[in-house]
């Protein structure tokens, strides 16, 4: 089957704003990106950027451990944990090295670790690093979860947990409450992943666990700025004062150029937006039932839970090229994700919404689904 | 338990995600010849790892081809006292 249009190679030649993009000549509505909060073109956050690079220039040019550690790098460390409520907070150049920096500072070879099997590849990739022990479980199952545990004996009370809030691709989202439970039952630590939760859970947007009132049973929440953020780096929560010592002992937080300036400056900005325009997150959920609803009534089995991230399943790969092509030839631009990368083993059209959307580009998008139905 | 009767056992739990083991044995490969998925490895490890009563970490599972090396692990793992 030829594909005109590589589907994991696409370039955007031009950014027409929050939620359109010029691809291969063609404007489209962006219906698979990780920018829930459509802050990418945000005034405030635009013209932060502008004056850090102004008054800070370009980069730091320097790790954290050198010369890169500016005063605004530790204001955002103070401004993340306050914004989550804990007493200490770490910031990374990215979400993946987030990860990395962690869990190869928090586990060595002596440790266990139990991972959602479908954990993103920096939690895998952390936990291989480490050295520790890996074990996975079925994707959100606590009771499997609790099996390993009790099969570990000793080594799972202090074993670590791994999970994640929302699930990027499918878009469902963990059993907090039920891993919480299966924690303190074991003694274990118990890390998430809001990655994709930031800004779009929660009384004030901390994520999953606020939503699910988790919050302080939670040891470790890492997660990035490149998605709701609108910016890119990646950070760590706790209220374990050990974290100020994974400084000392996590060579991708120690090895890497410290994020420049007018990123700190954005992500400073959205982190703000996040707590004082709570109607951004009303949007962004108001569009999700909007698509949910609309993708439901088109008859494509996507389930009955509604979040902002929406996985179609398809039964084969070719049938998920043509889906794909077919809407993006209708100026709709999704995720095309196949086997492996598909959680289930087969193919999968990932499409998301953000604040930034309208409601006519919402329909837009479902009229698109709608004309390629049954091609 | 024996390799072999671990083996007997590990194709009866391969029932559950193939039409057909009716050709299966040690040397059956589960990518390749079992032709499972890798989502289907994962559940077909937890079902393995329900089944025996154990925990099998990544690291022994990268040895794992085949039906065979999978009871070889098994066996590793309980020194050979699987009930």
């Amino acid at each position: 089957m030829e594909i005109p249009i590589n589907p994991t190679g696409t370039i955007i030649t031009e950014v027409v704003s929050a939620s359109e993009a010029i691809i291969d000549g063609q404007l489209k509505i962006m219906a698979g990106t990780n920018n829930y909060l459509g802050l990418t073109f945000d005034t405030d956050c635009v013209t932060a950027g502008q004056q850090a690079l102004l008054e800070s220039g370009t980069g730091t040019t320097g790790s954290r451990m050198a010369n890169g550690t500016y005063q605004q790098h530790l204001d955002l460390e103070r401004e993340i944990a306050e914004f989550f409520d804990c007493s200490y907070g770490m910031v990374f150049s990215t979400g993946y090295s987030a990860n990395i920096g962690m869990l190869t500072a928090l586990l060595n070879a002596e440790d266990s670790v139990l991972v959602d099997s479908e954990g993103h590849a920096s939690l895998f990739d952390g936990c291989r690093m480490s050295g520790a022990k890996i074990y996975r479980f079925k994707h959100n199952d606590p009771e499997g979860l609790r099996k390993r545990l009790s099969r570990l004996g000793e080594a799972g009370k202090d074993a670590l947990i791994v999970v994640e809030g929302l699930y990027s691709v499918r878009g469902d989202c963990a059993p907090l409450k039920e891993y919480v439970d299966v924690k303190n039952e074991f003694g274990s630590y118990l890390m998430v992943d809001e990655a994709h939760s930031l800004g779009l859970y929660g009384e004030n947007g901390r994520g999953l666990a606020e939503e699910e009132g988790v919050s302080k049973e939670v040891d470790f929440i890492v997660g990035t700025f490149s998605k709701s953020l609108g910016s890119i780096g990646g950070f760590c929560v706790s209220n374990h004062s050990e974290l100020s010592l994974v400084r000392y002992a996590s060579r991708p937080y120690i090895f890497t150029a410290s994020p420049s300036p007018s990123i700190i400056a954005t992500t400073r900005q959205a982190l703000k937006k996040i707590k004082n325009c709570p109607e951004l997150r009303e949007i962004v959920w108001s569009n999700a039932k909007l698509l949910h609803s609309g993708l439901s009534q088109l008859g494509f089995p996507i389930g009955t839970g509604v979040s902002p991230v929406i996985g179609i399943p398809f039964e084969d790969r070719e049938c998920a090229l043509t889906y794909w092509q077919n809407l993006f030839n209708k100026g709709v631009y999704t995720n095309l994700i196949l086997p492996p990368a598909a959680p289930d083993g087969g193919s999968l059209i990932r499409c998301s919404v953000t604040a930034a959307h309208s409601r006519d580009q919402i329909r837009f998008i479902l009229d698109a689904f709608e004309a390629i139905k049954n091609c | 338990m024996t390799h072999s009767k671990i083996v007997t056992r590990l194709i009866e739990l391969l029932e559950n995600l193939v039409s057909s083991v009716e050709d299966f044995d040690a040397e059956t490969g589960l990518v390749g010849d079992a032709g499972l998925e890798s989502i289907q490895v994962i559940e077909y490890l937890c079902e393995v790892e329900d089944d025996f009563d154990i925990v099998i970490d990544e690291e022994a599972l990268s040895y794992v081809n085949t039906v065979g090396d999978l009871a070889e692990t098994i066996l590793k793992i309980t020194d050979g006292k699987v009930l």
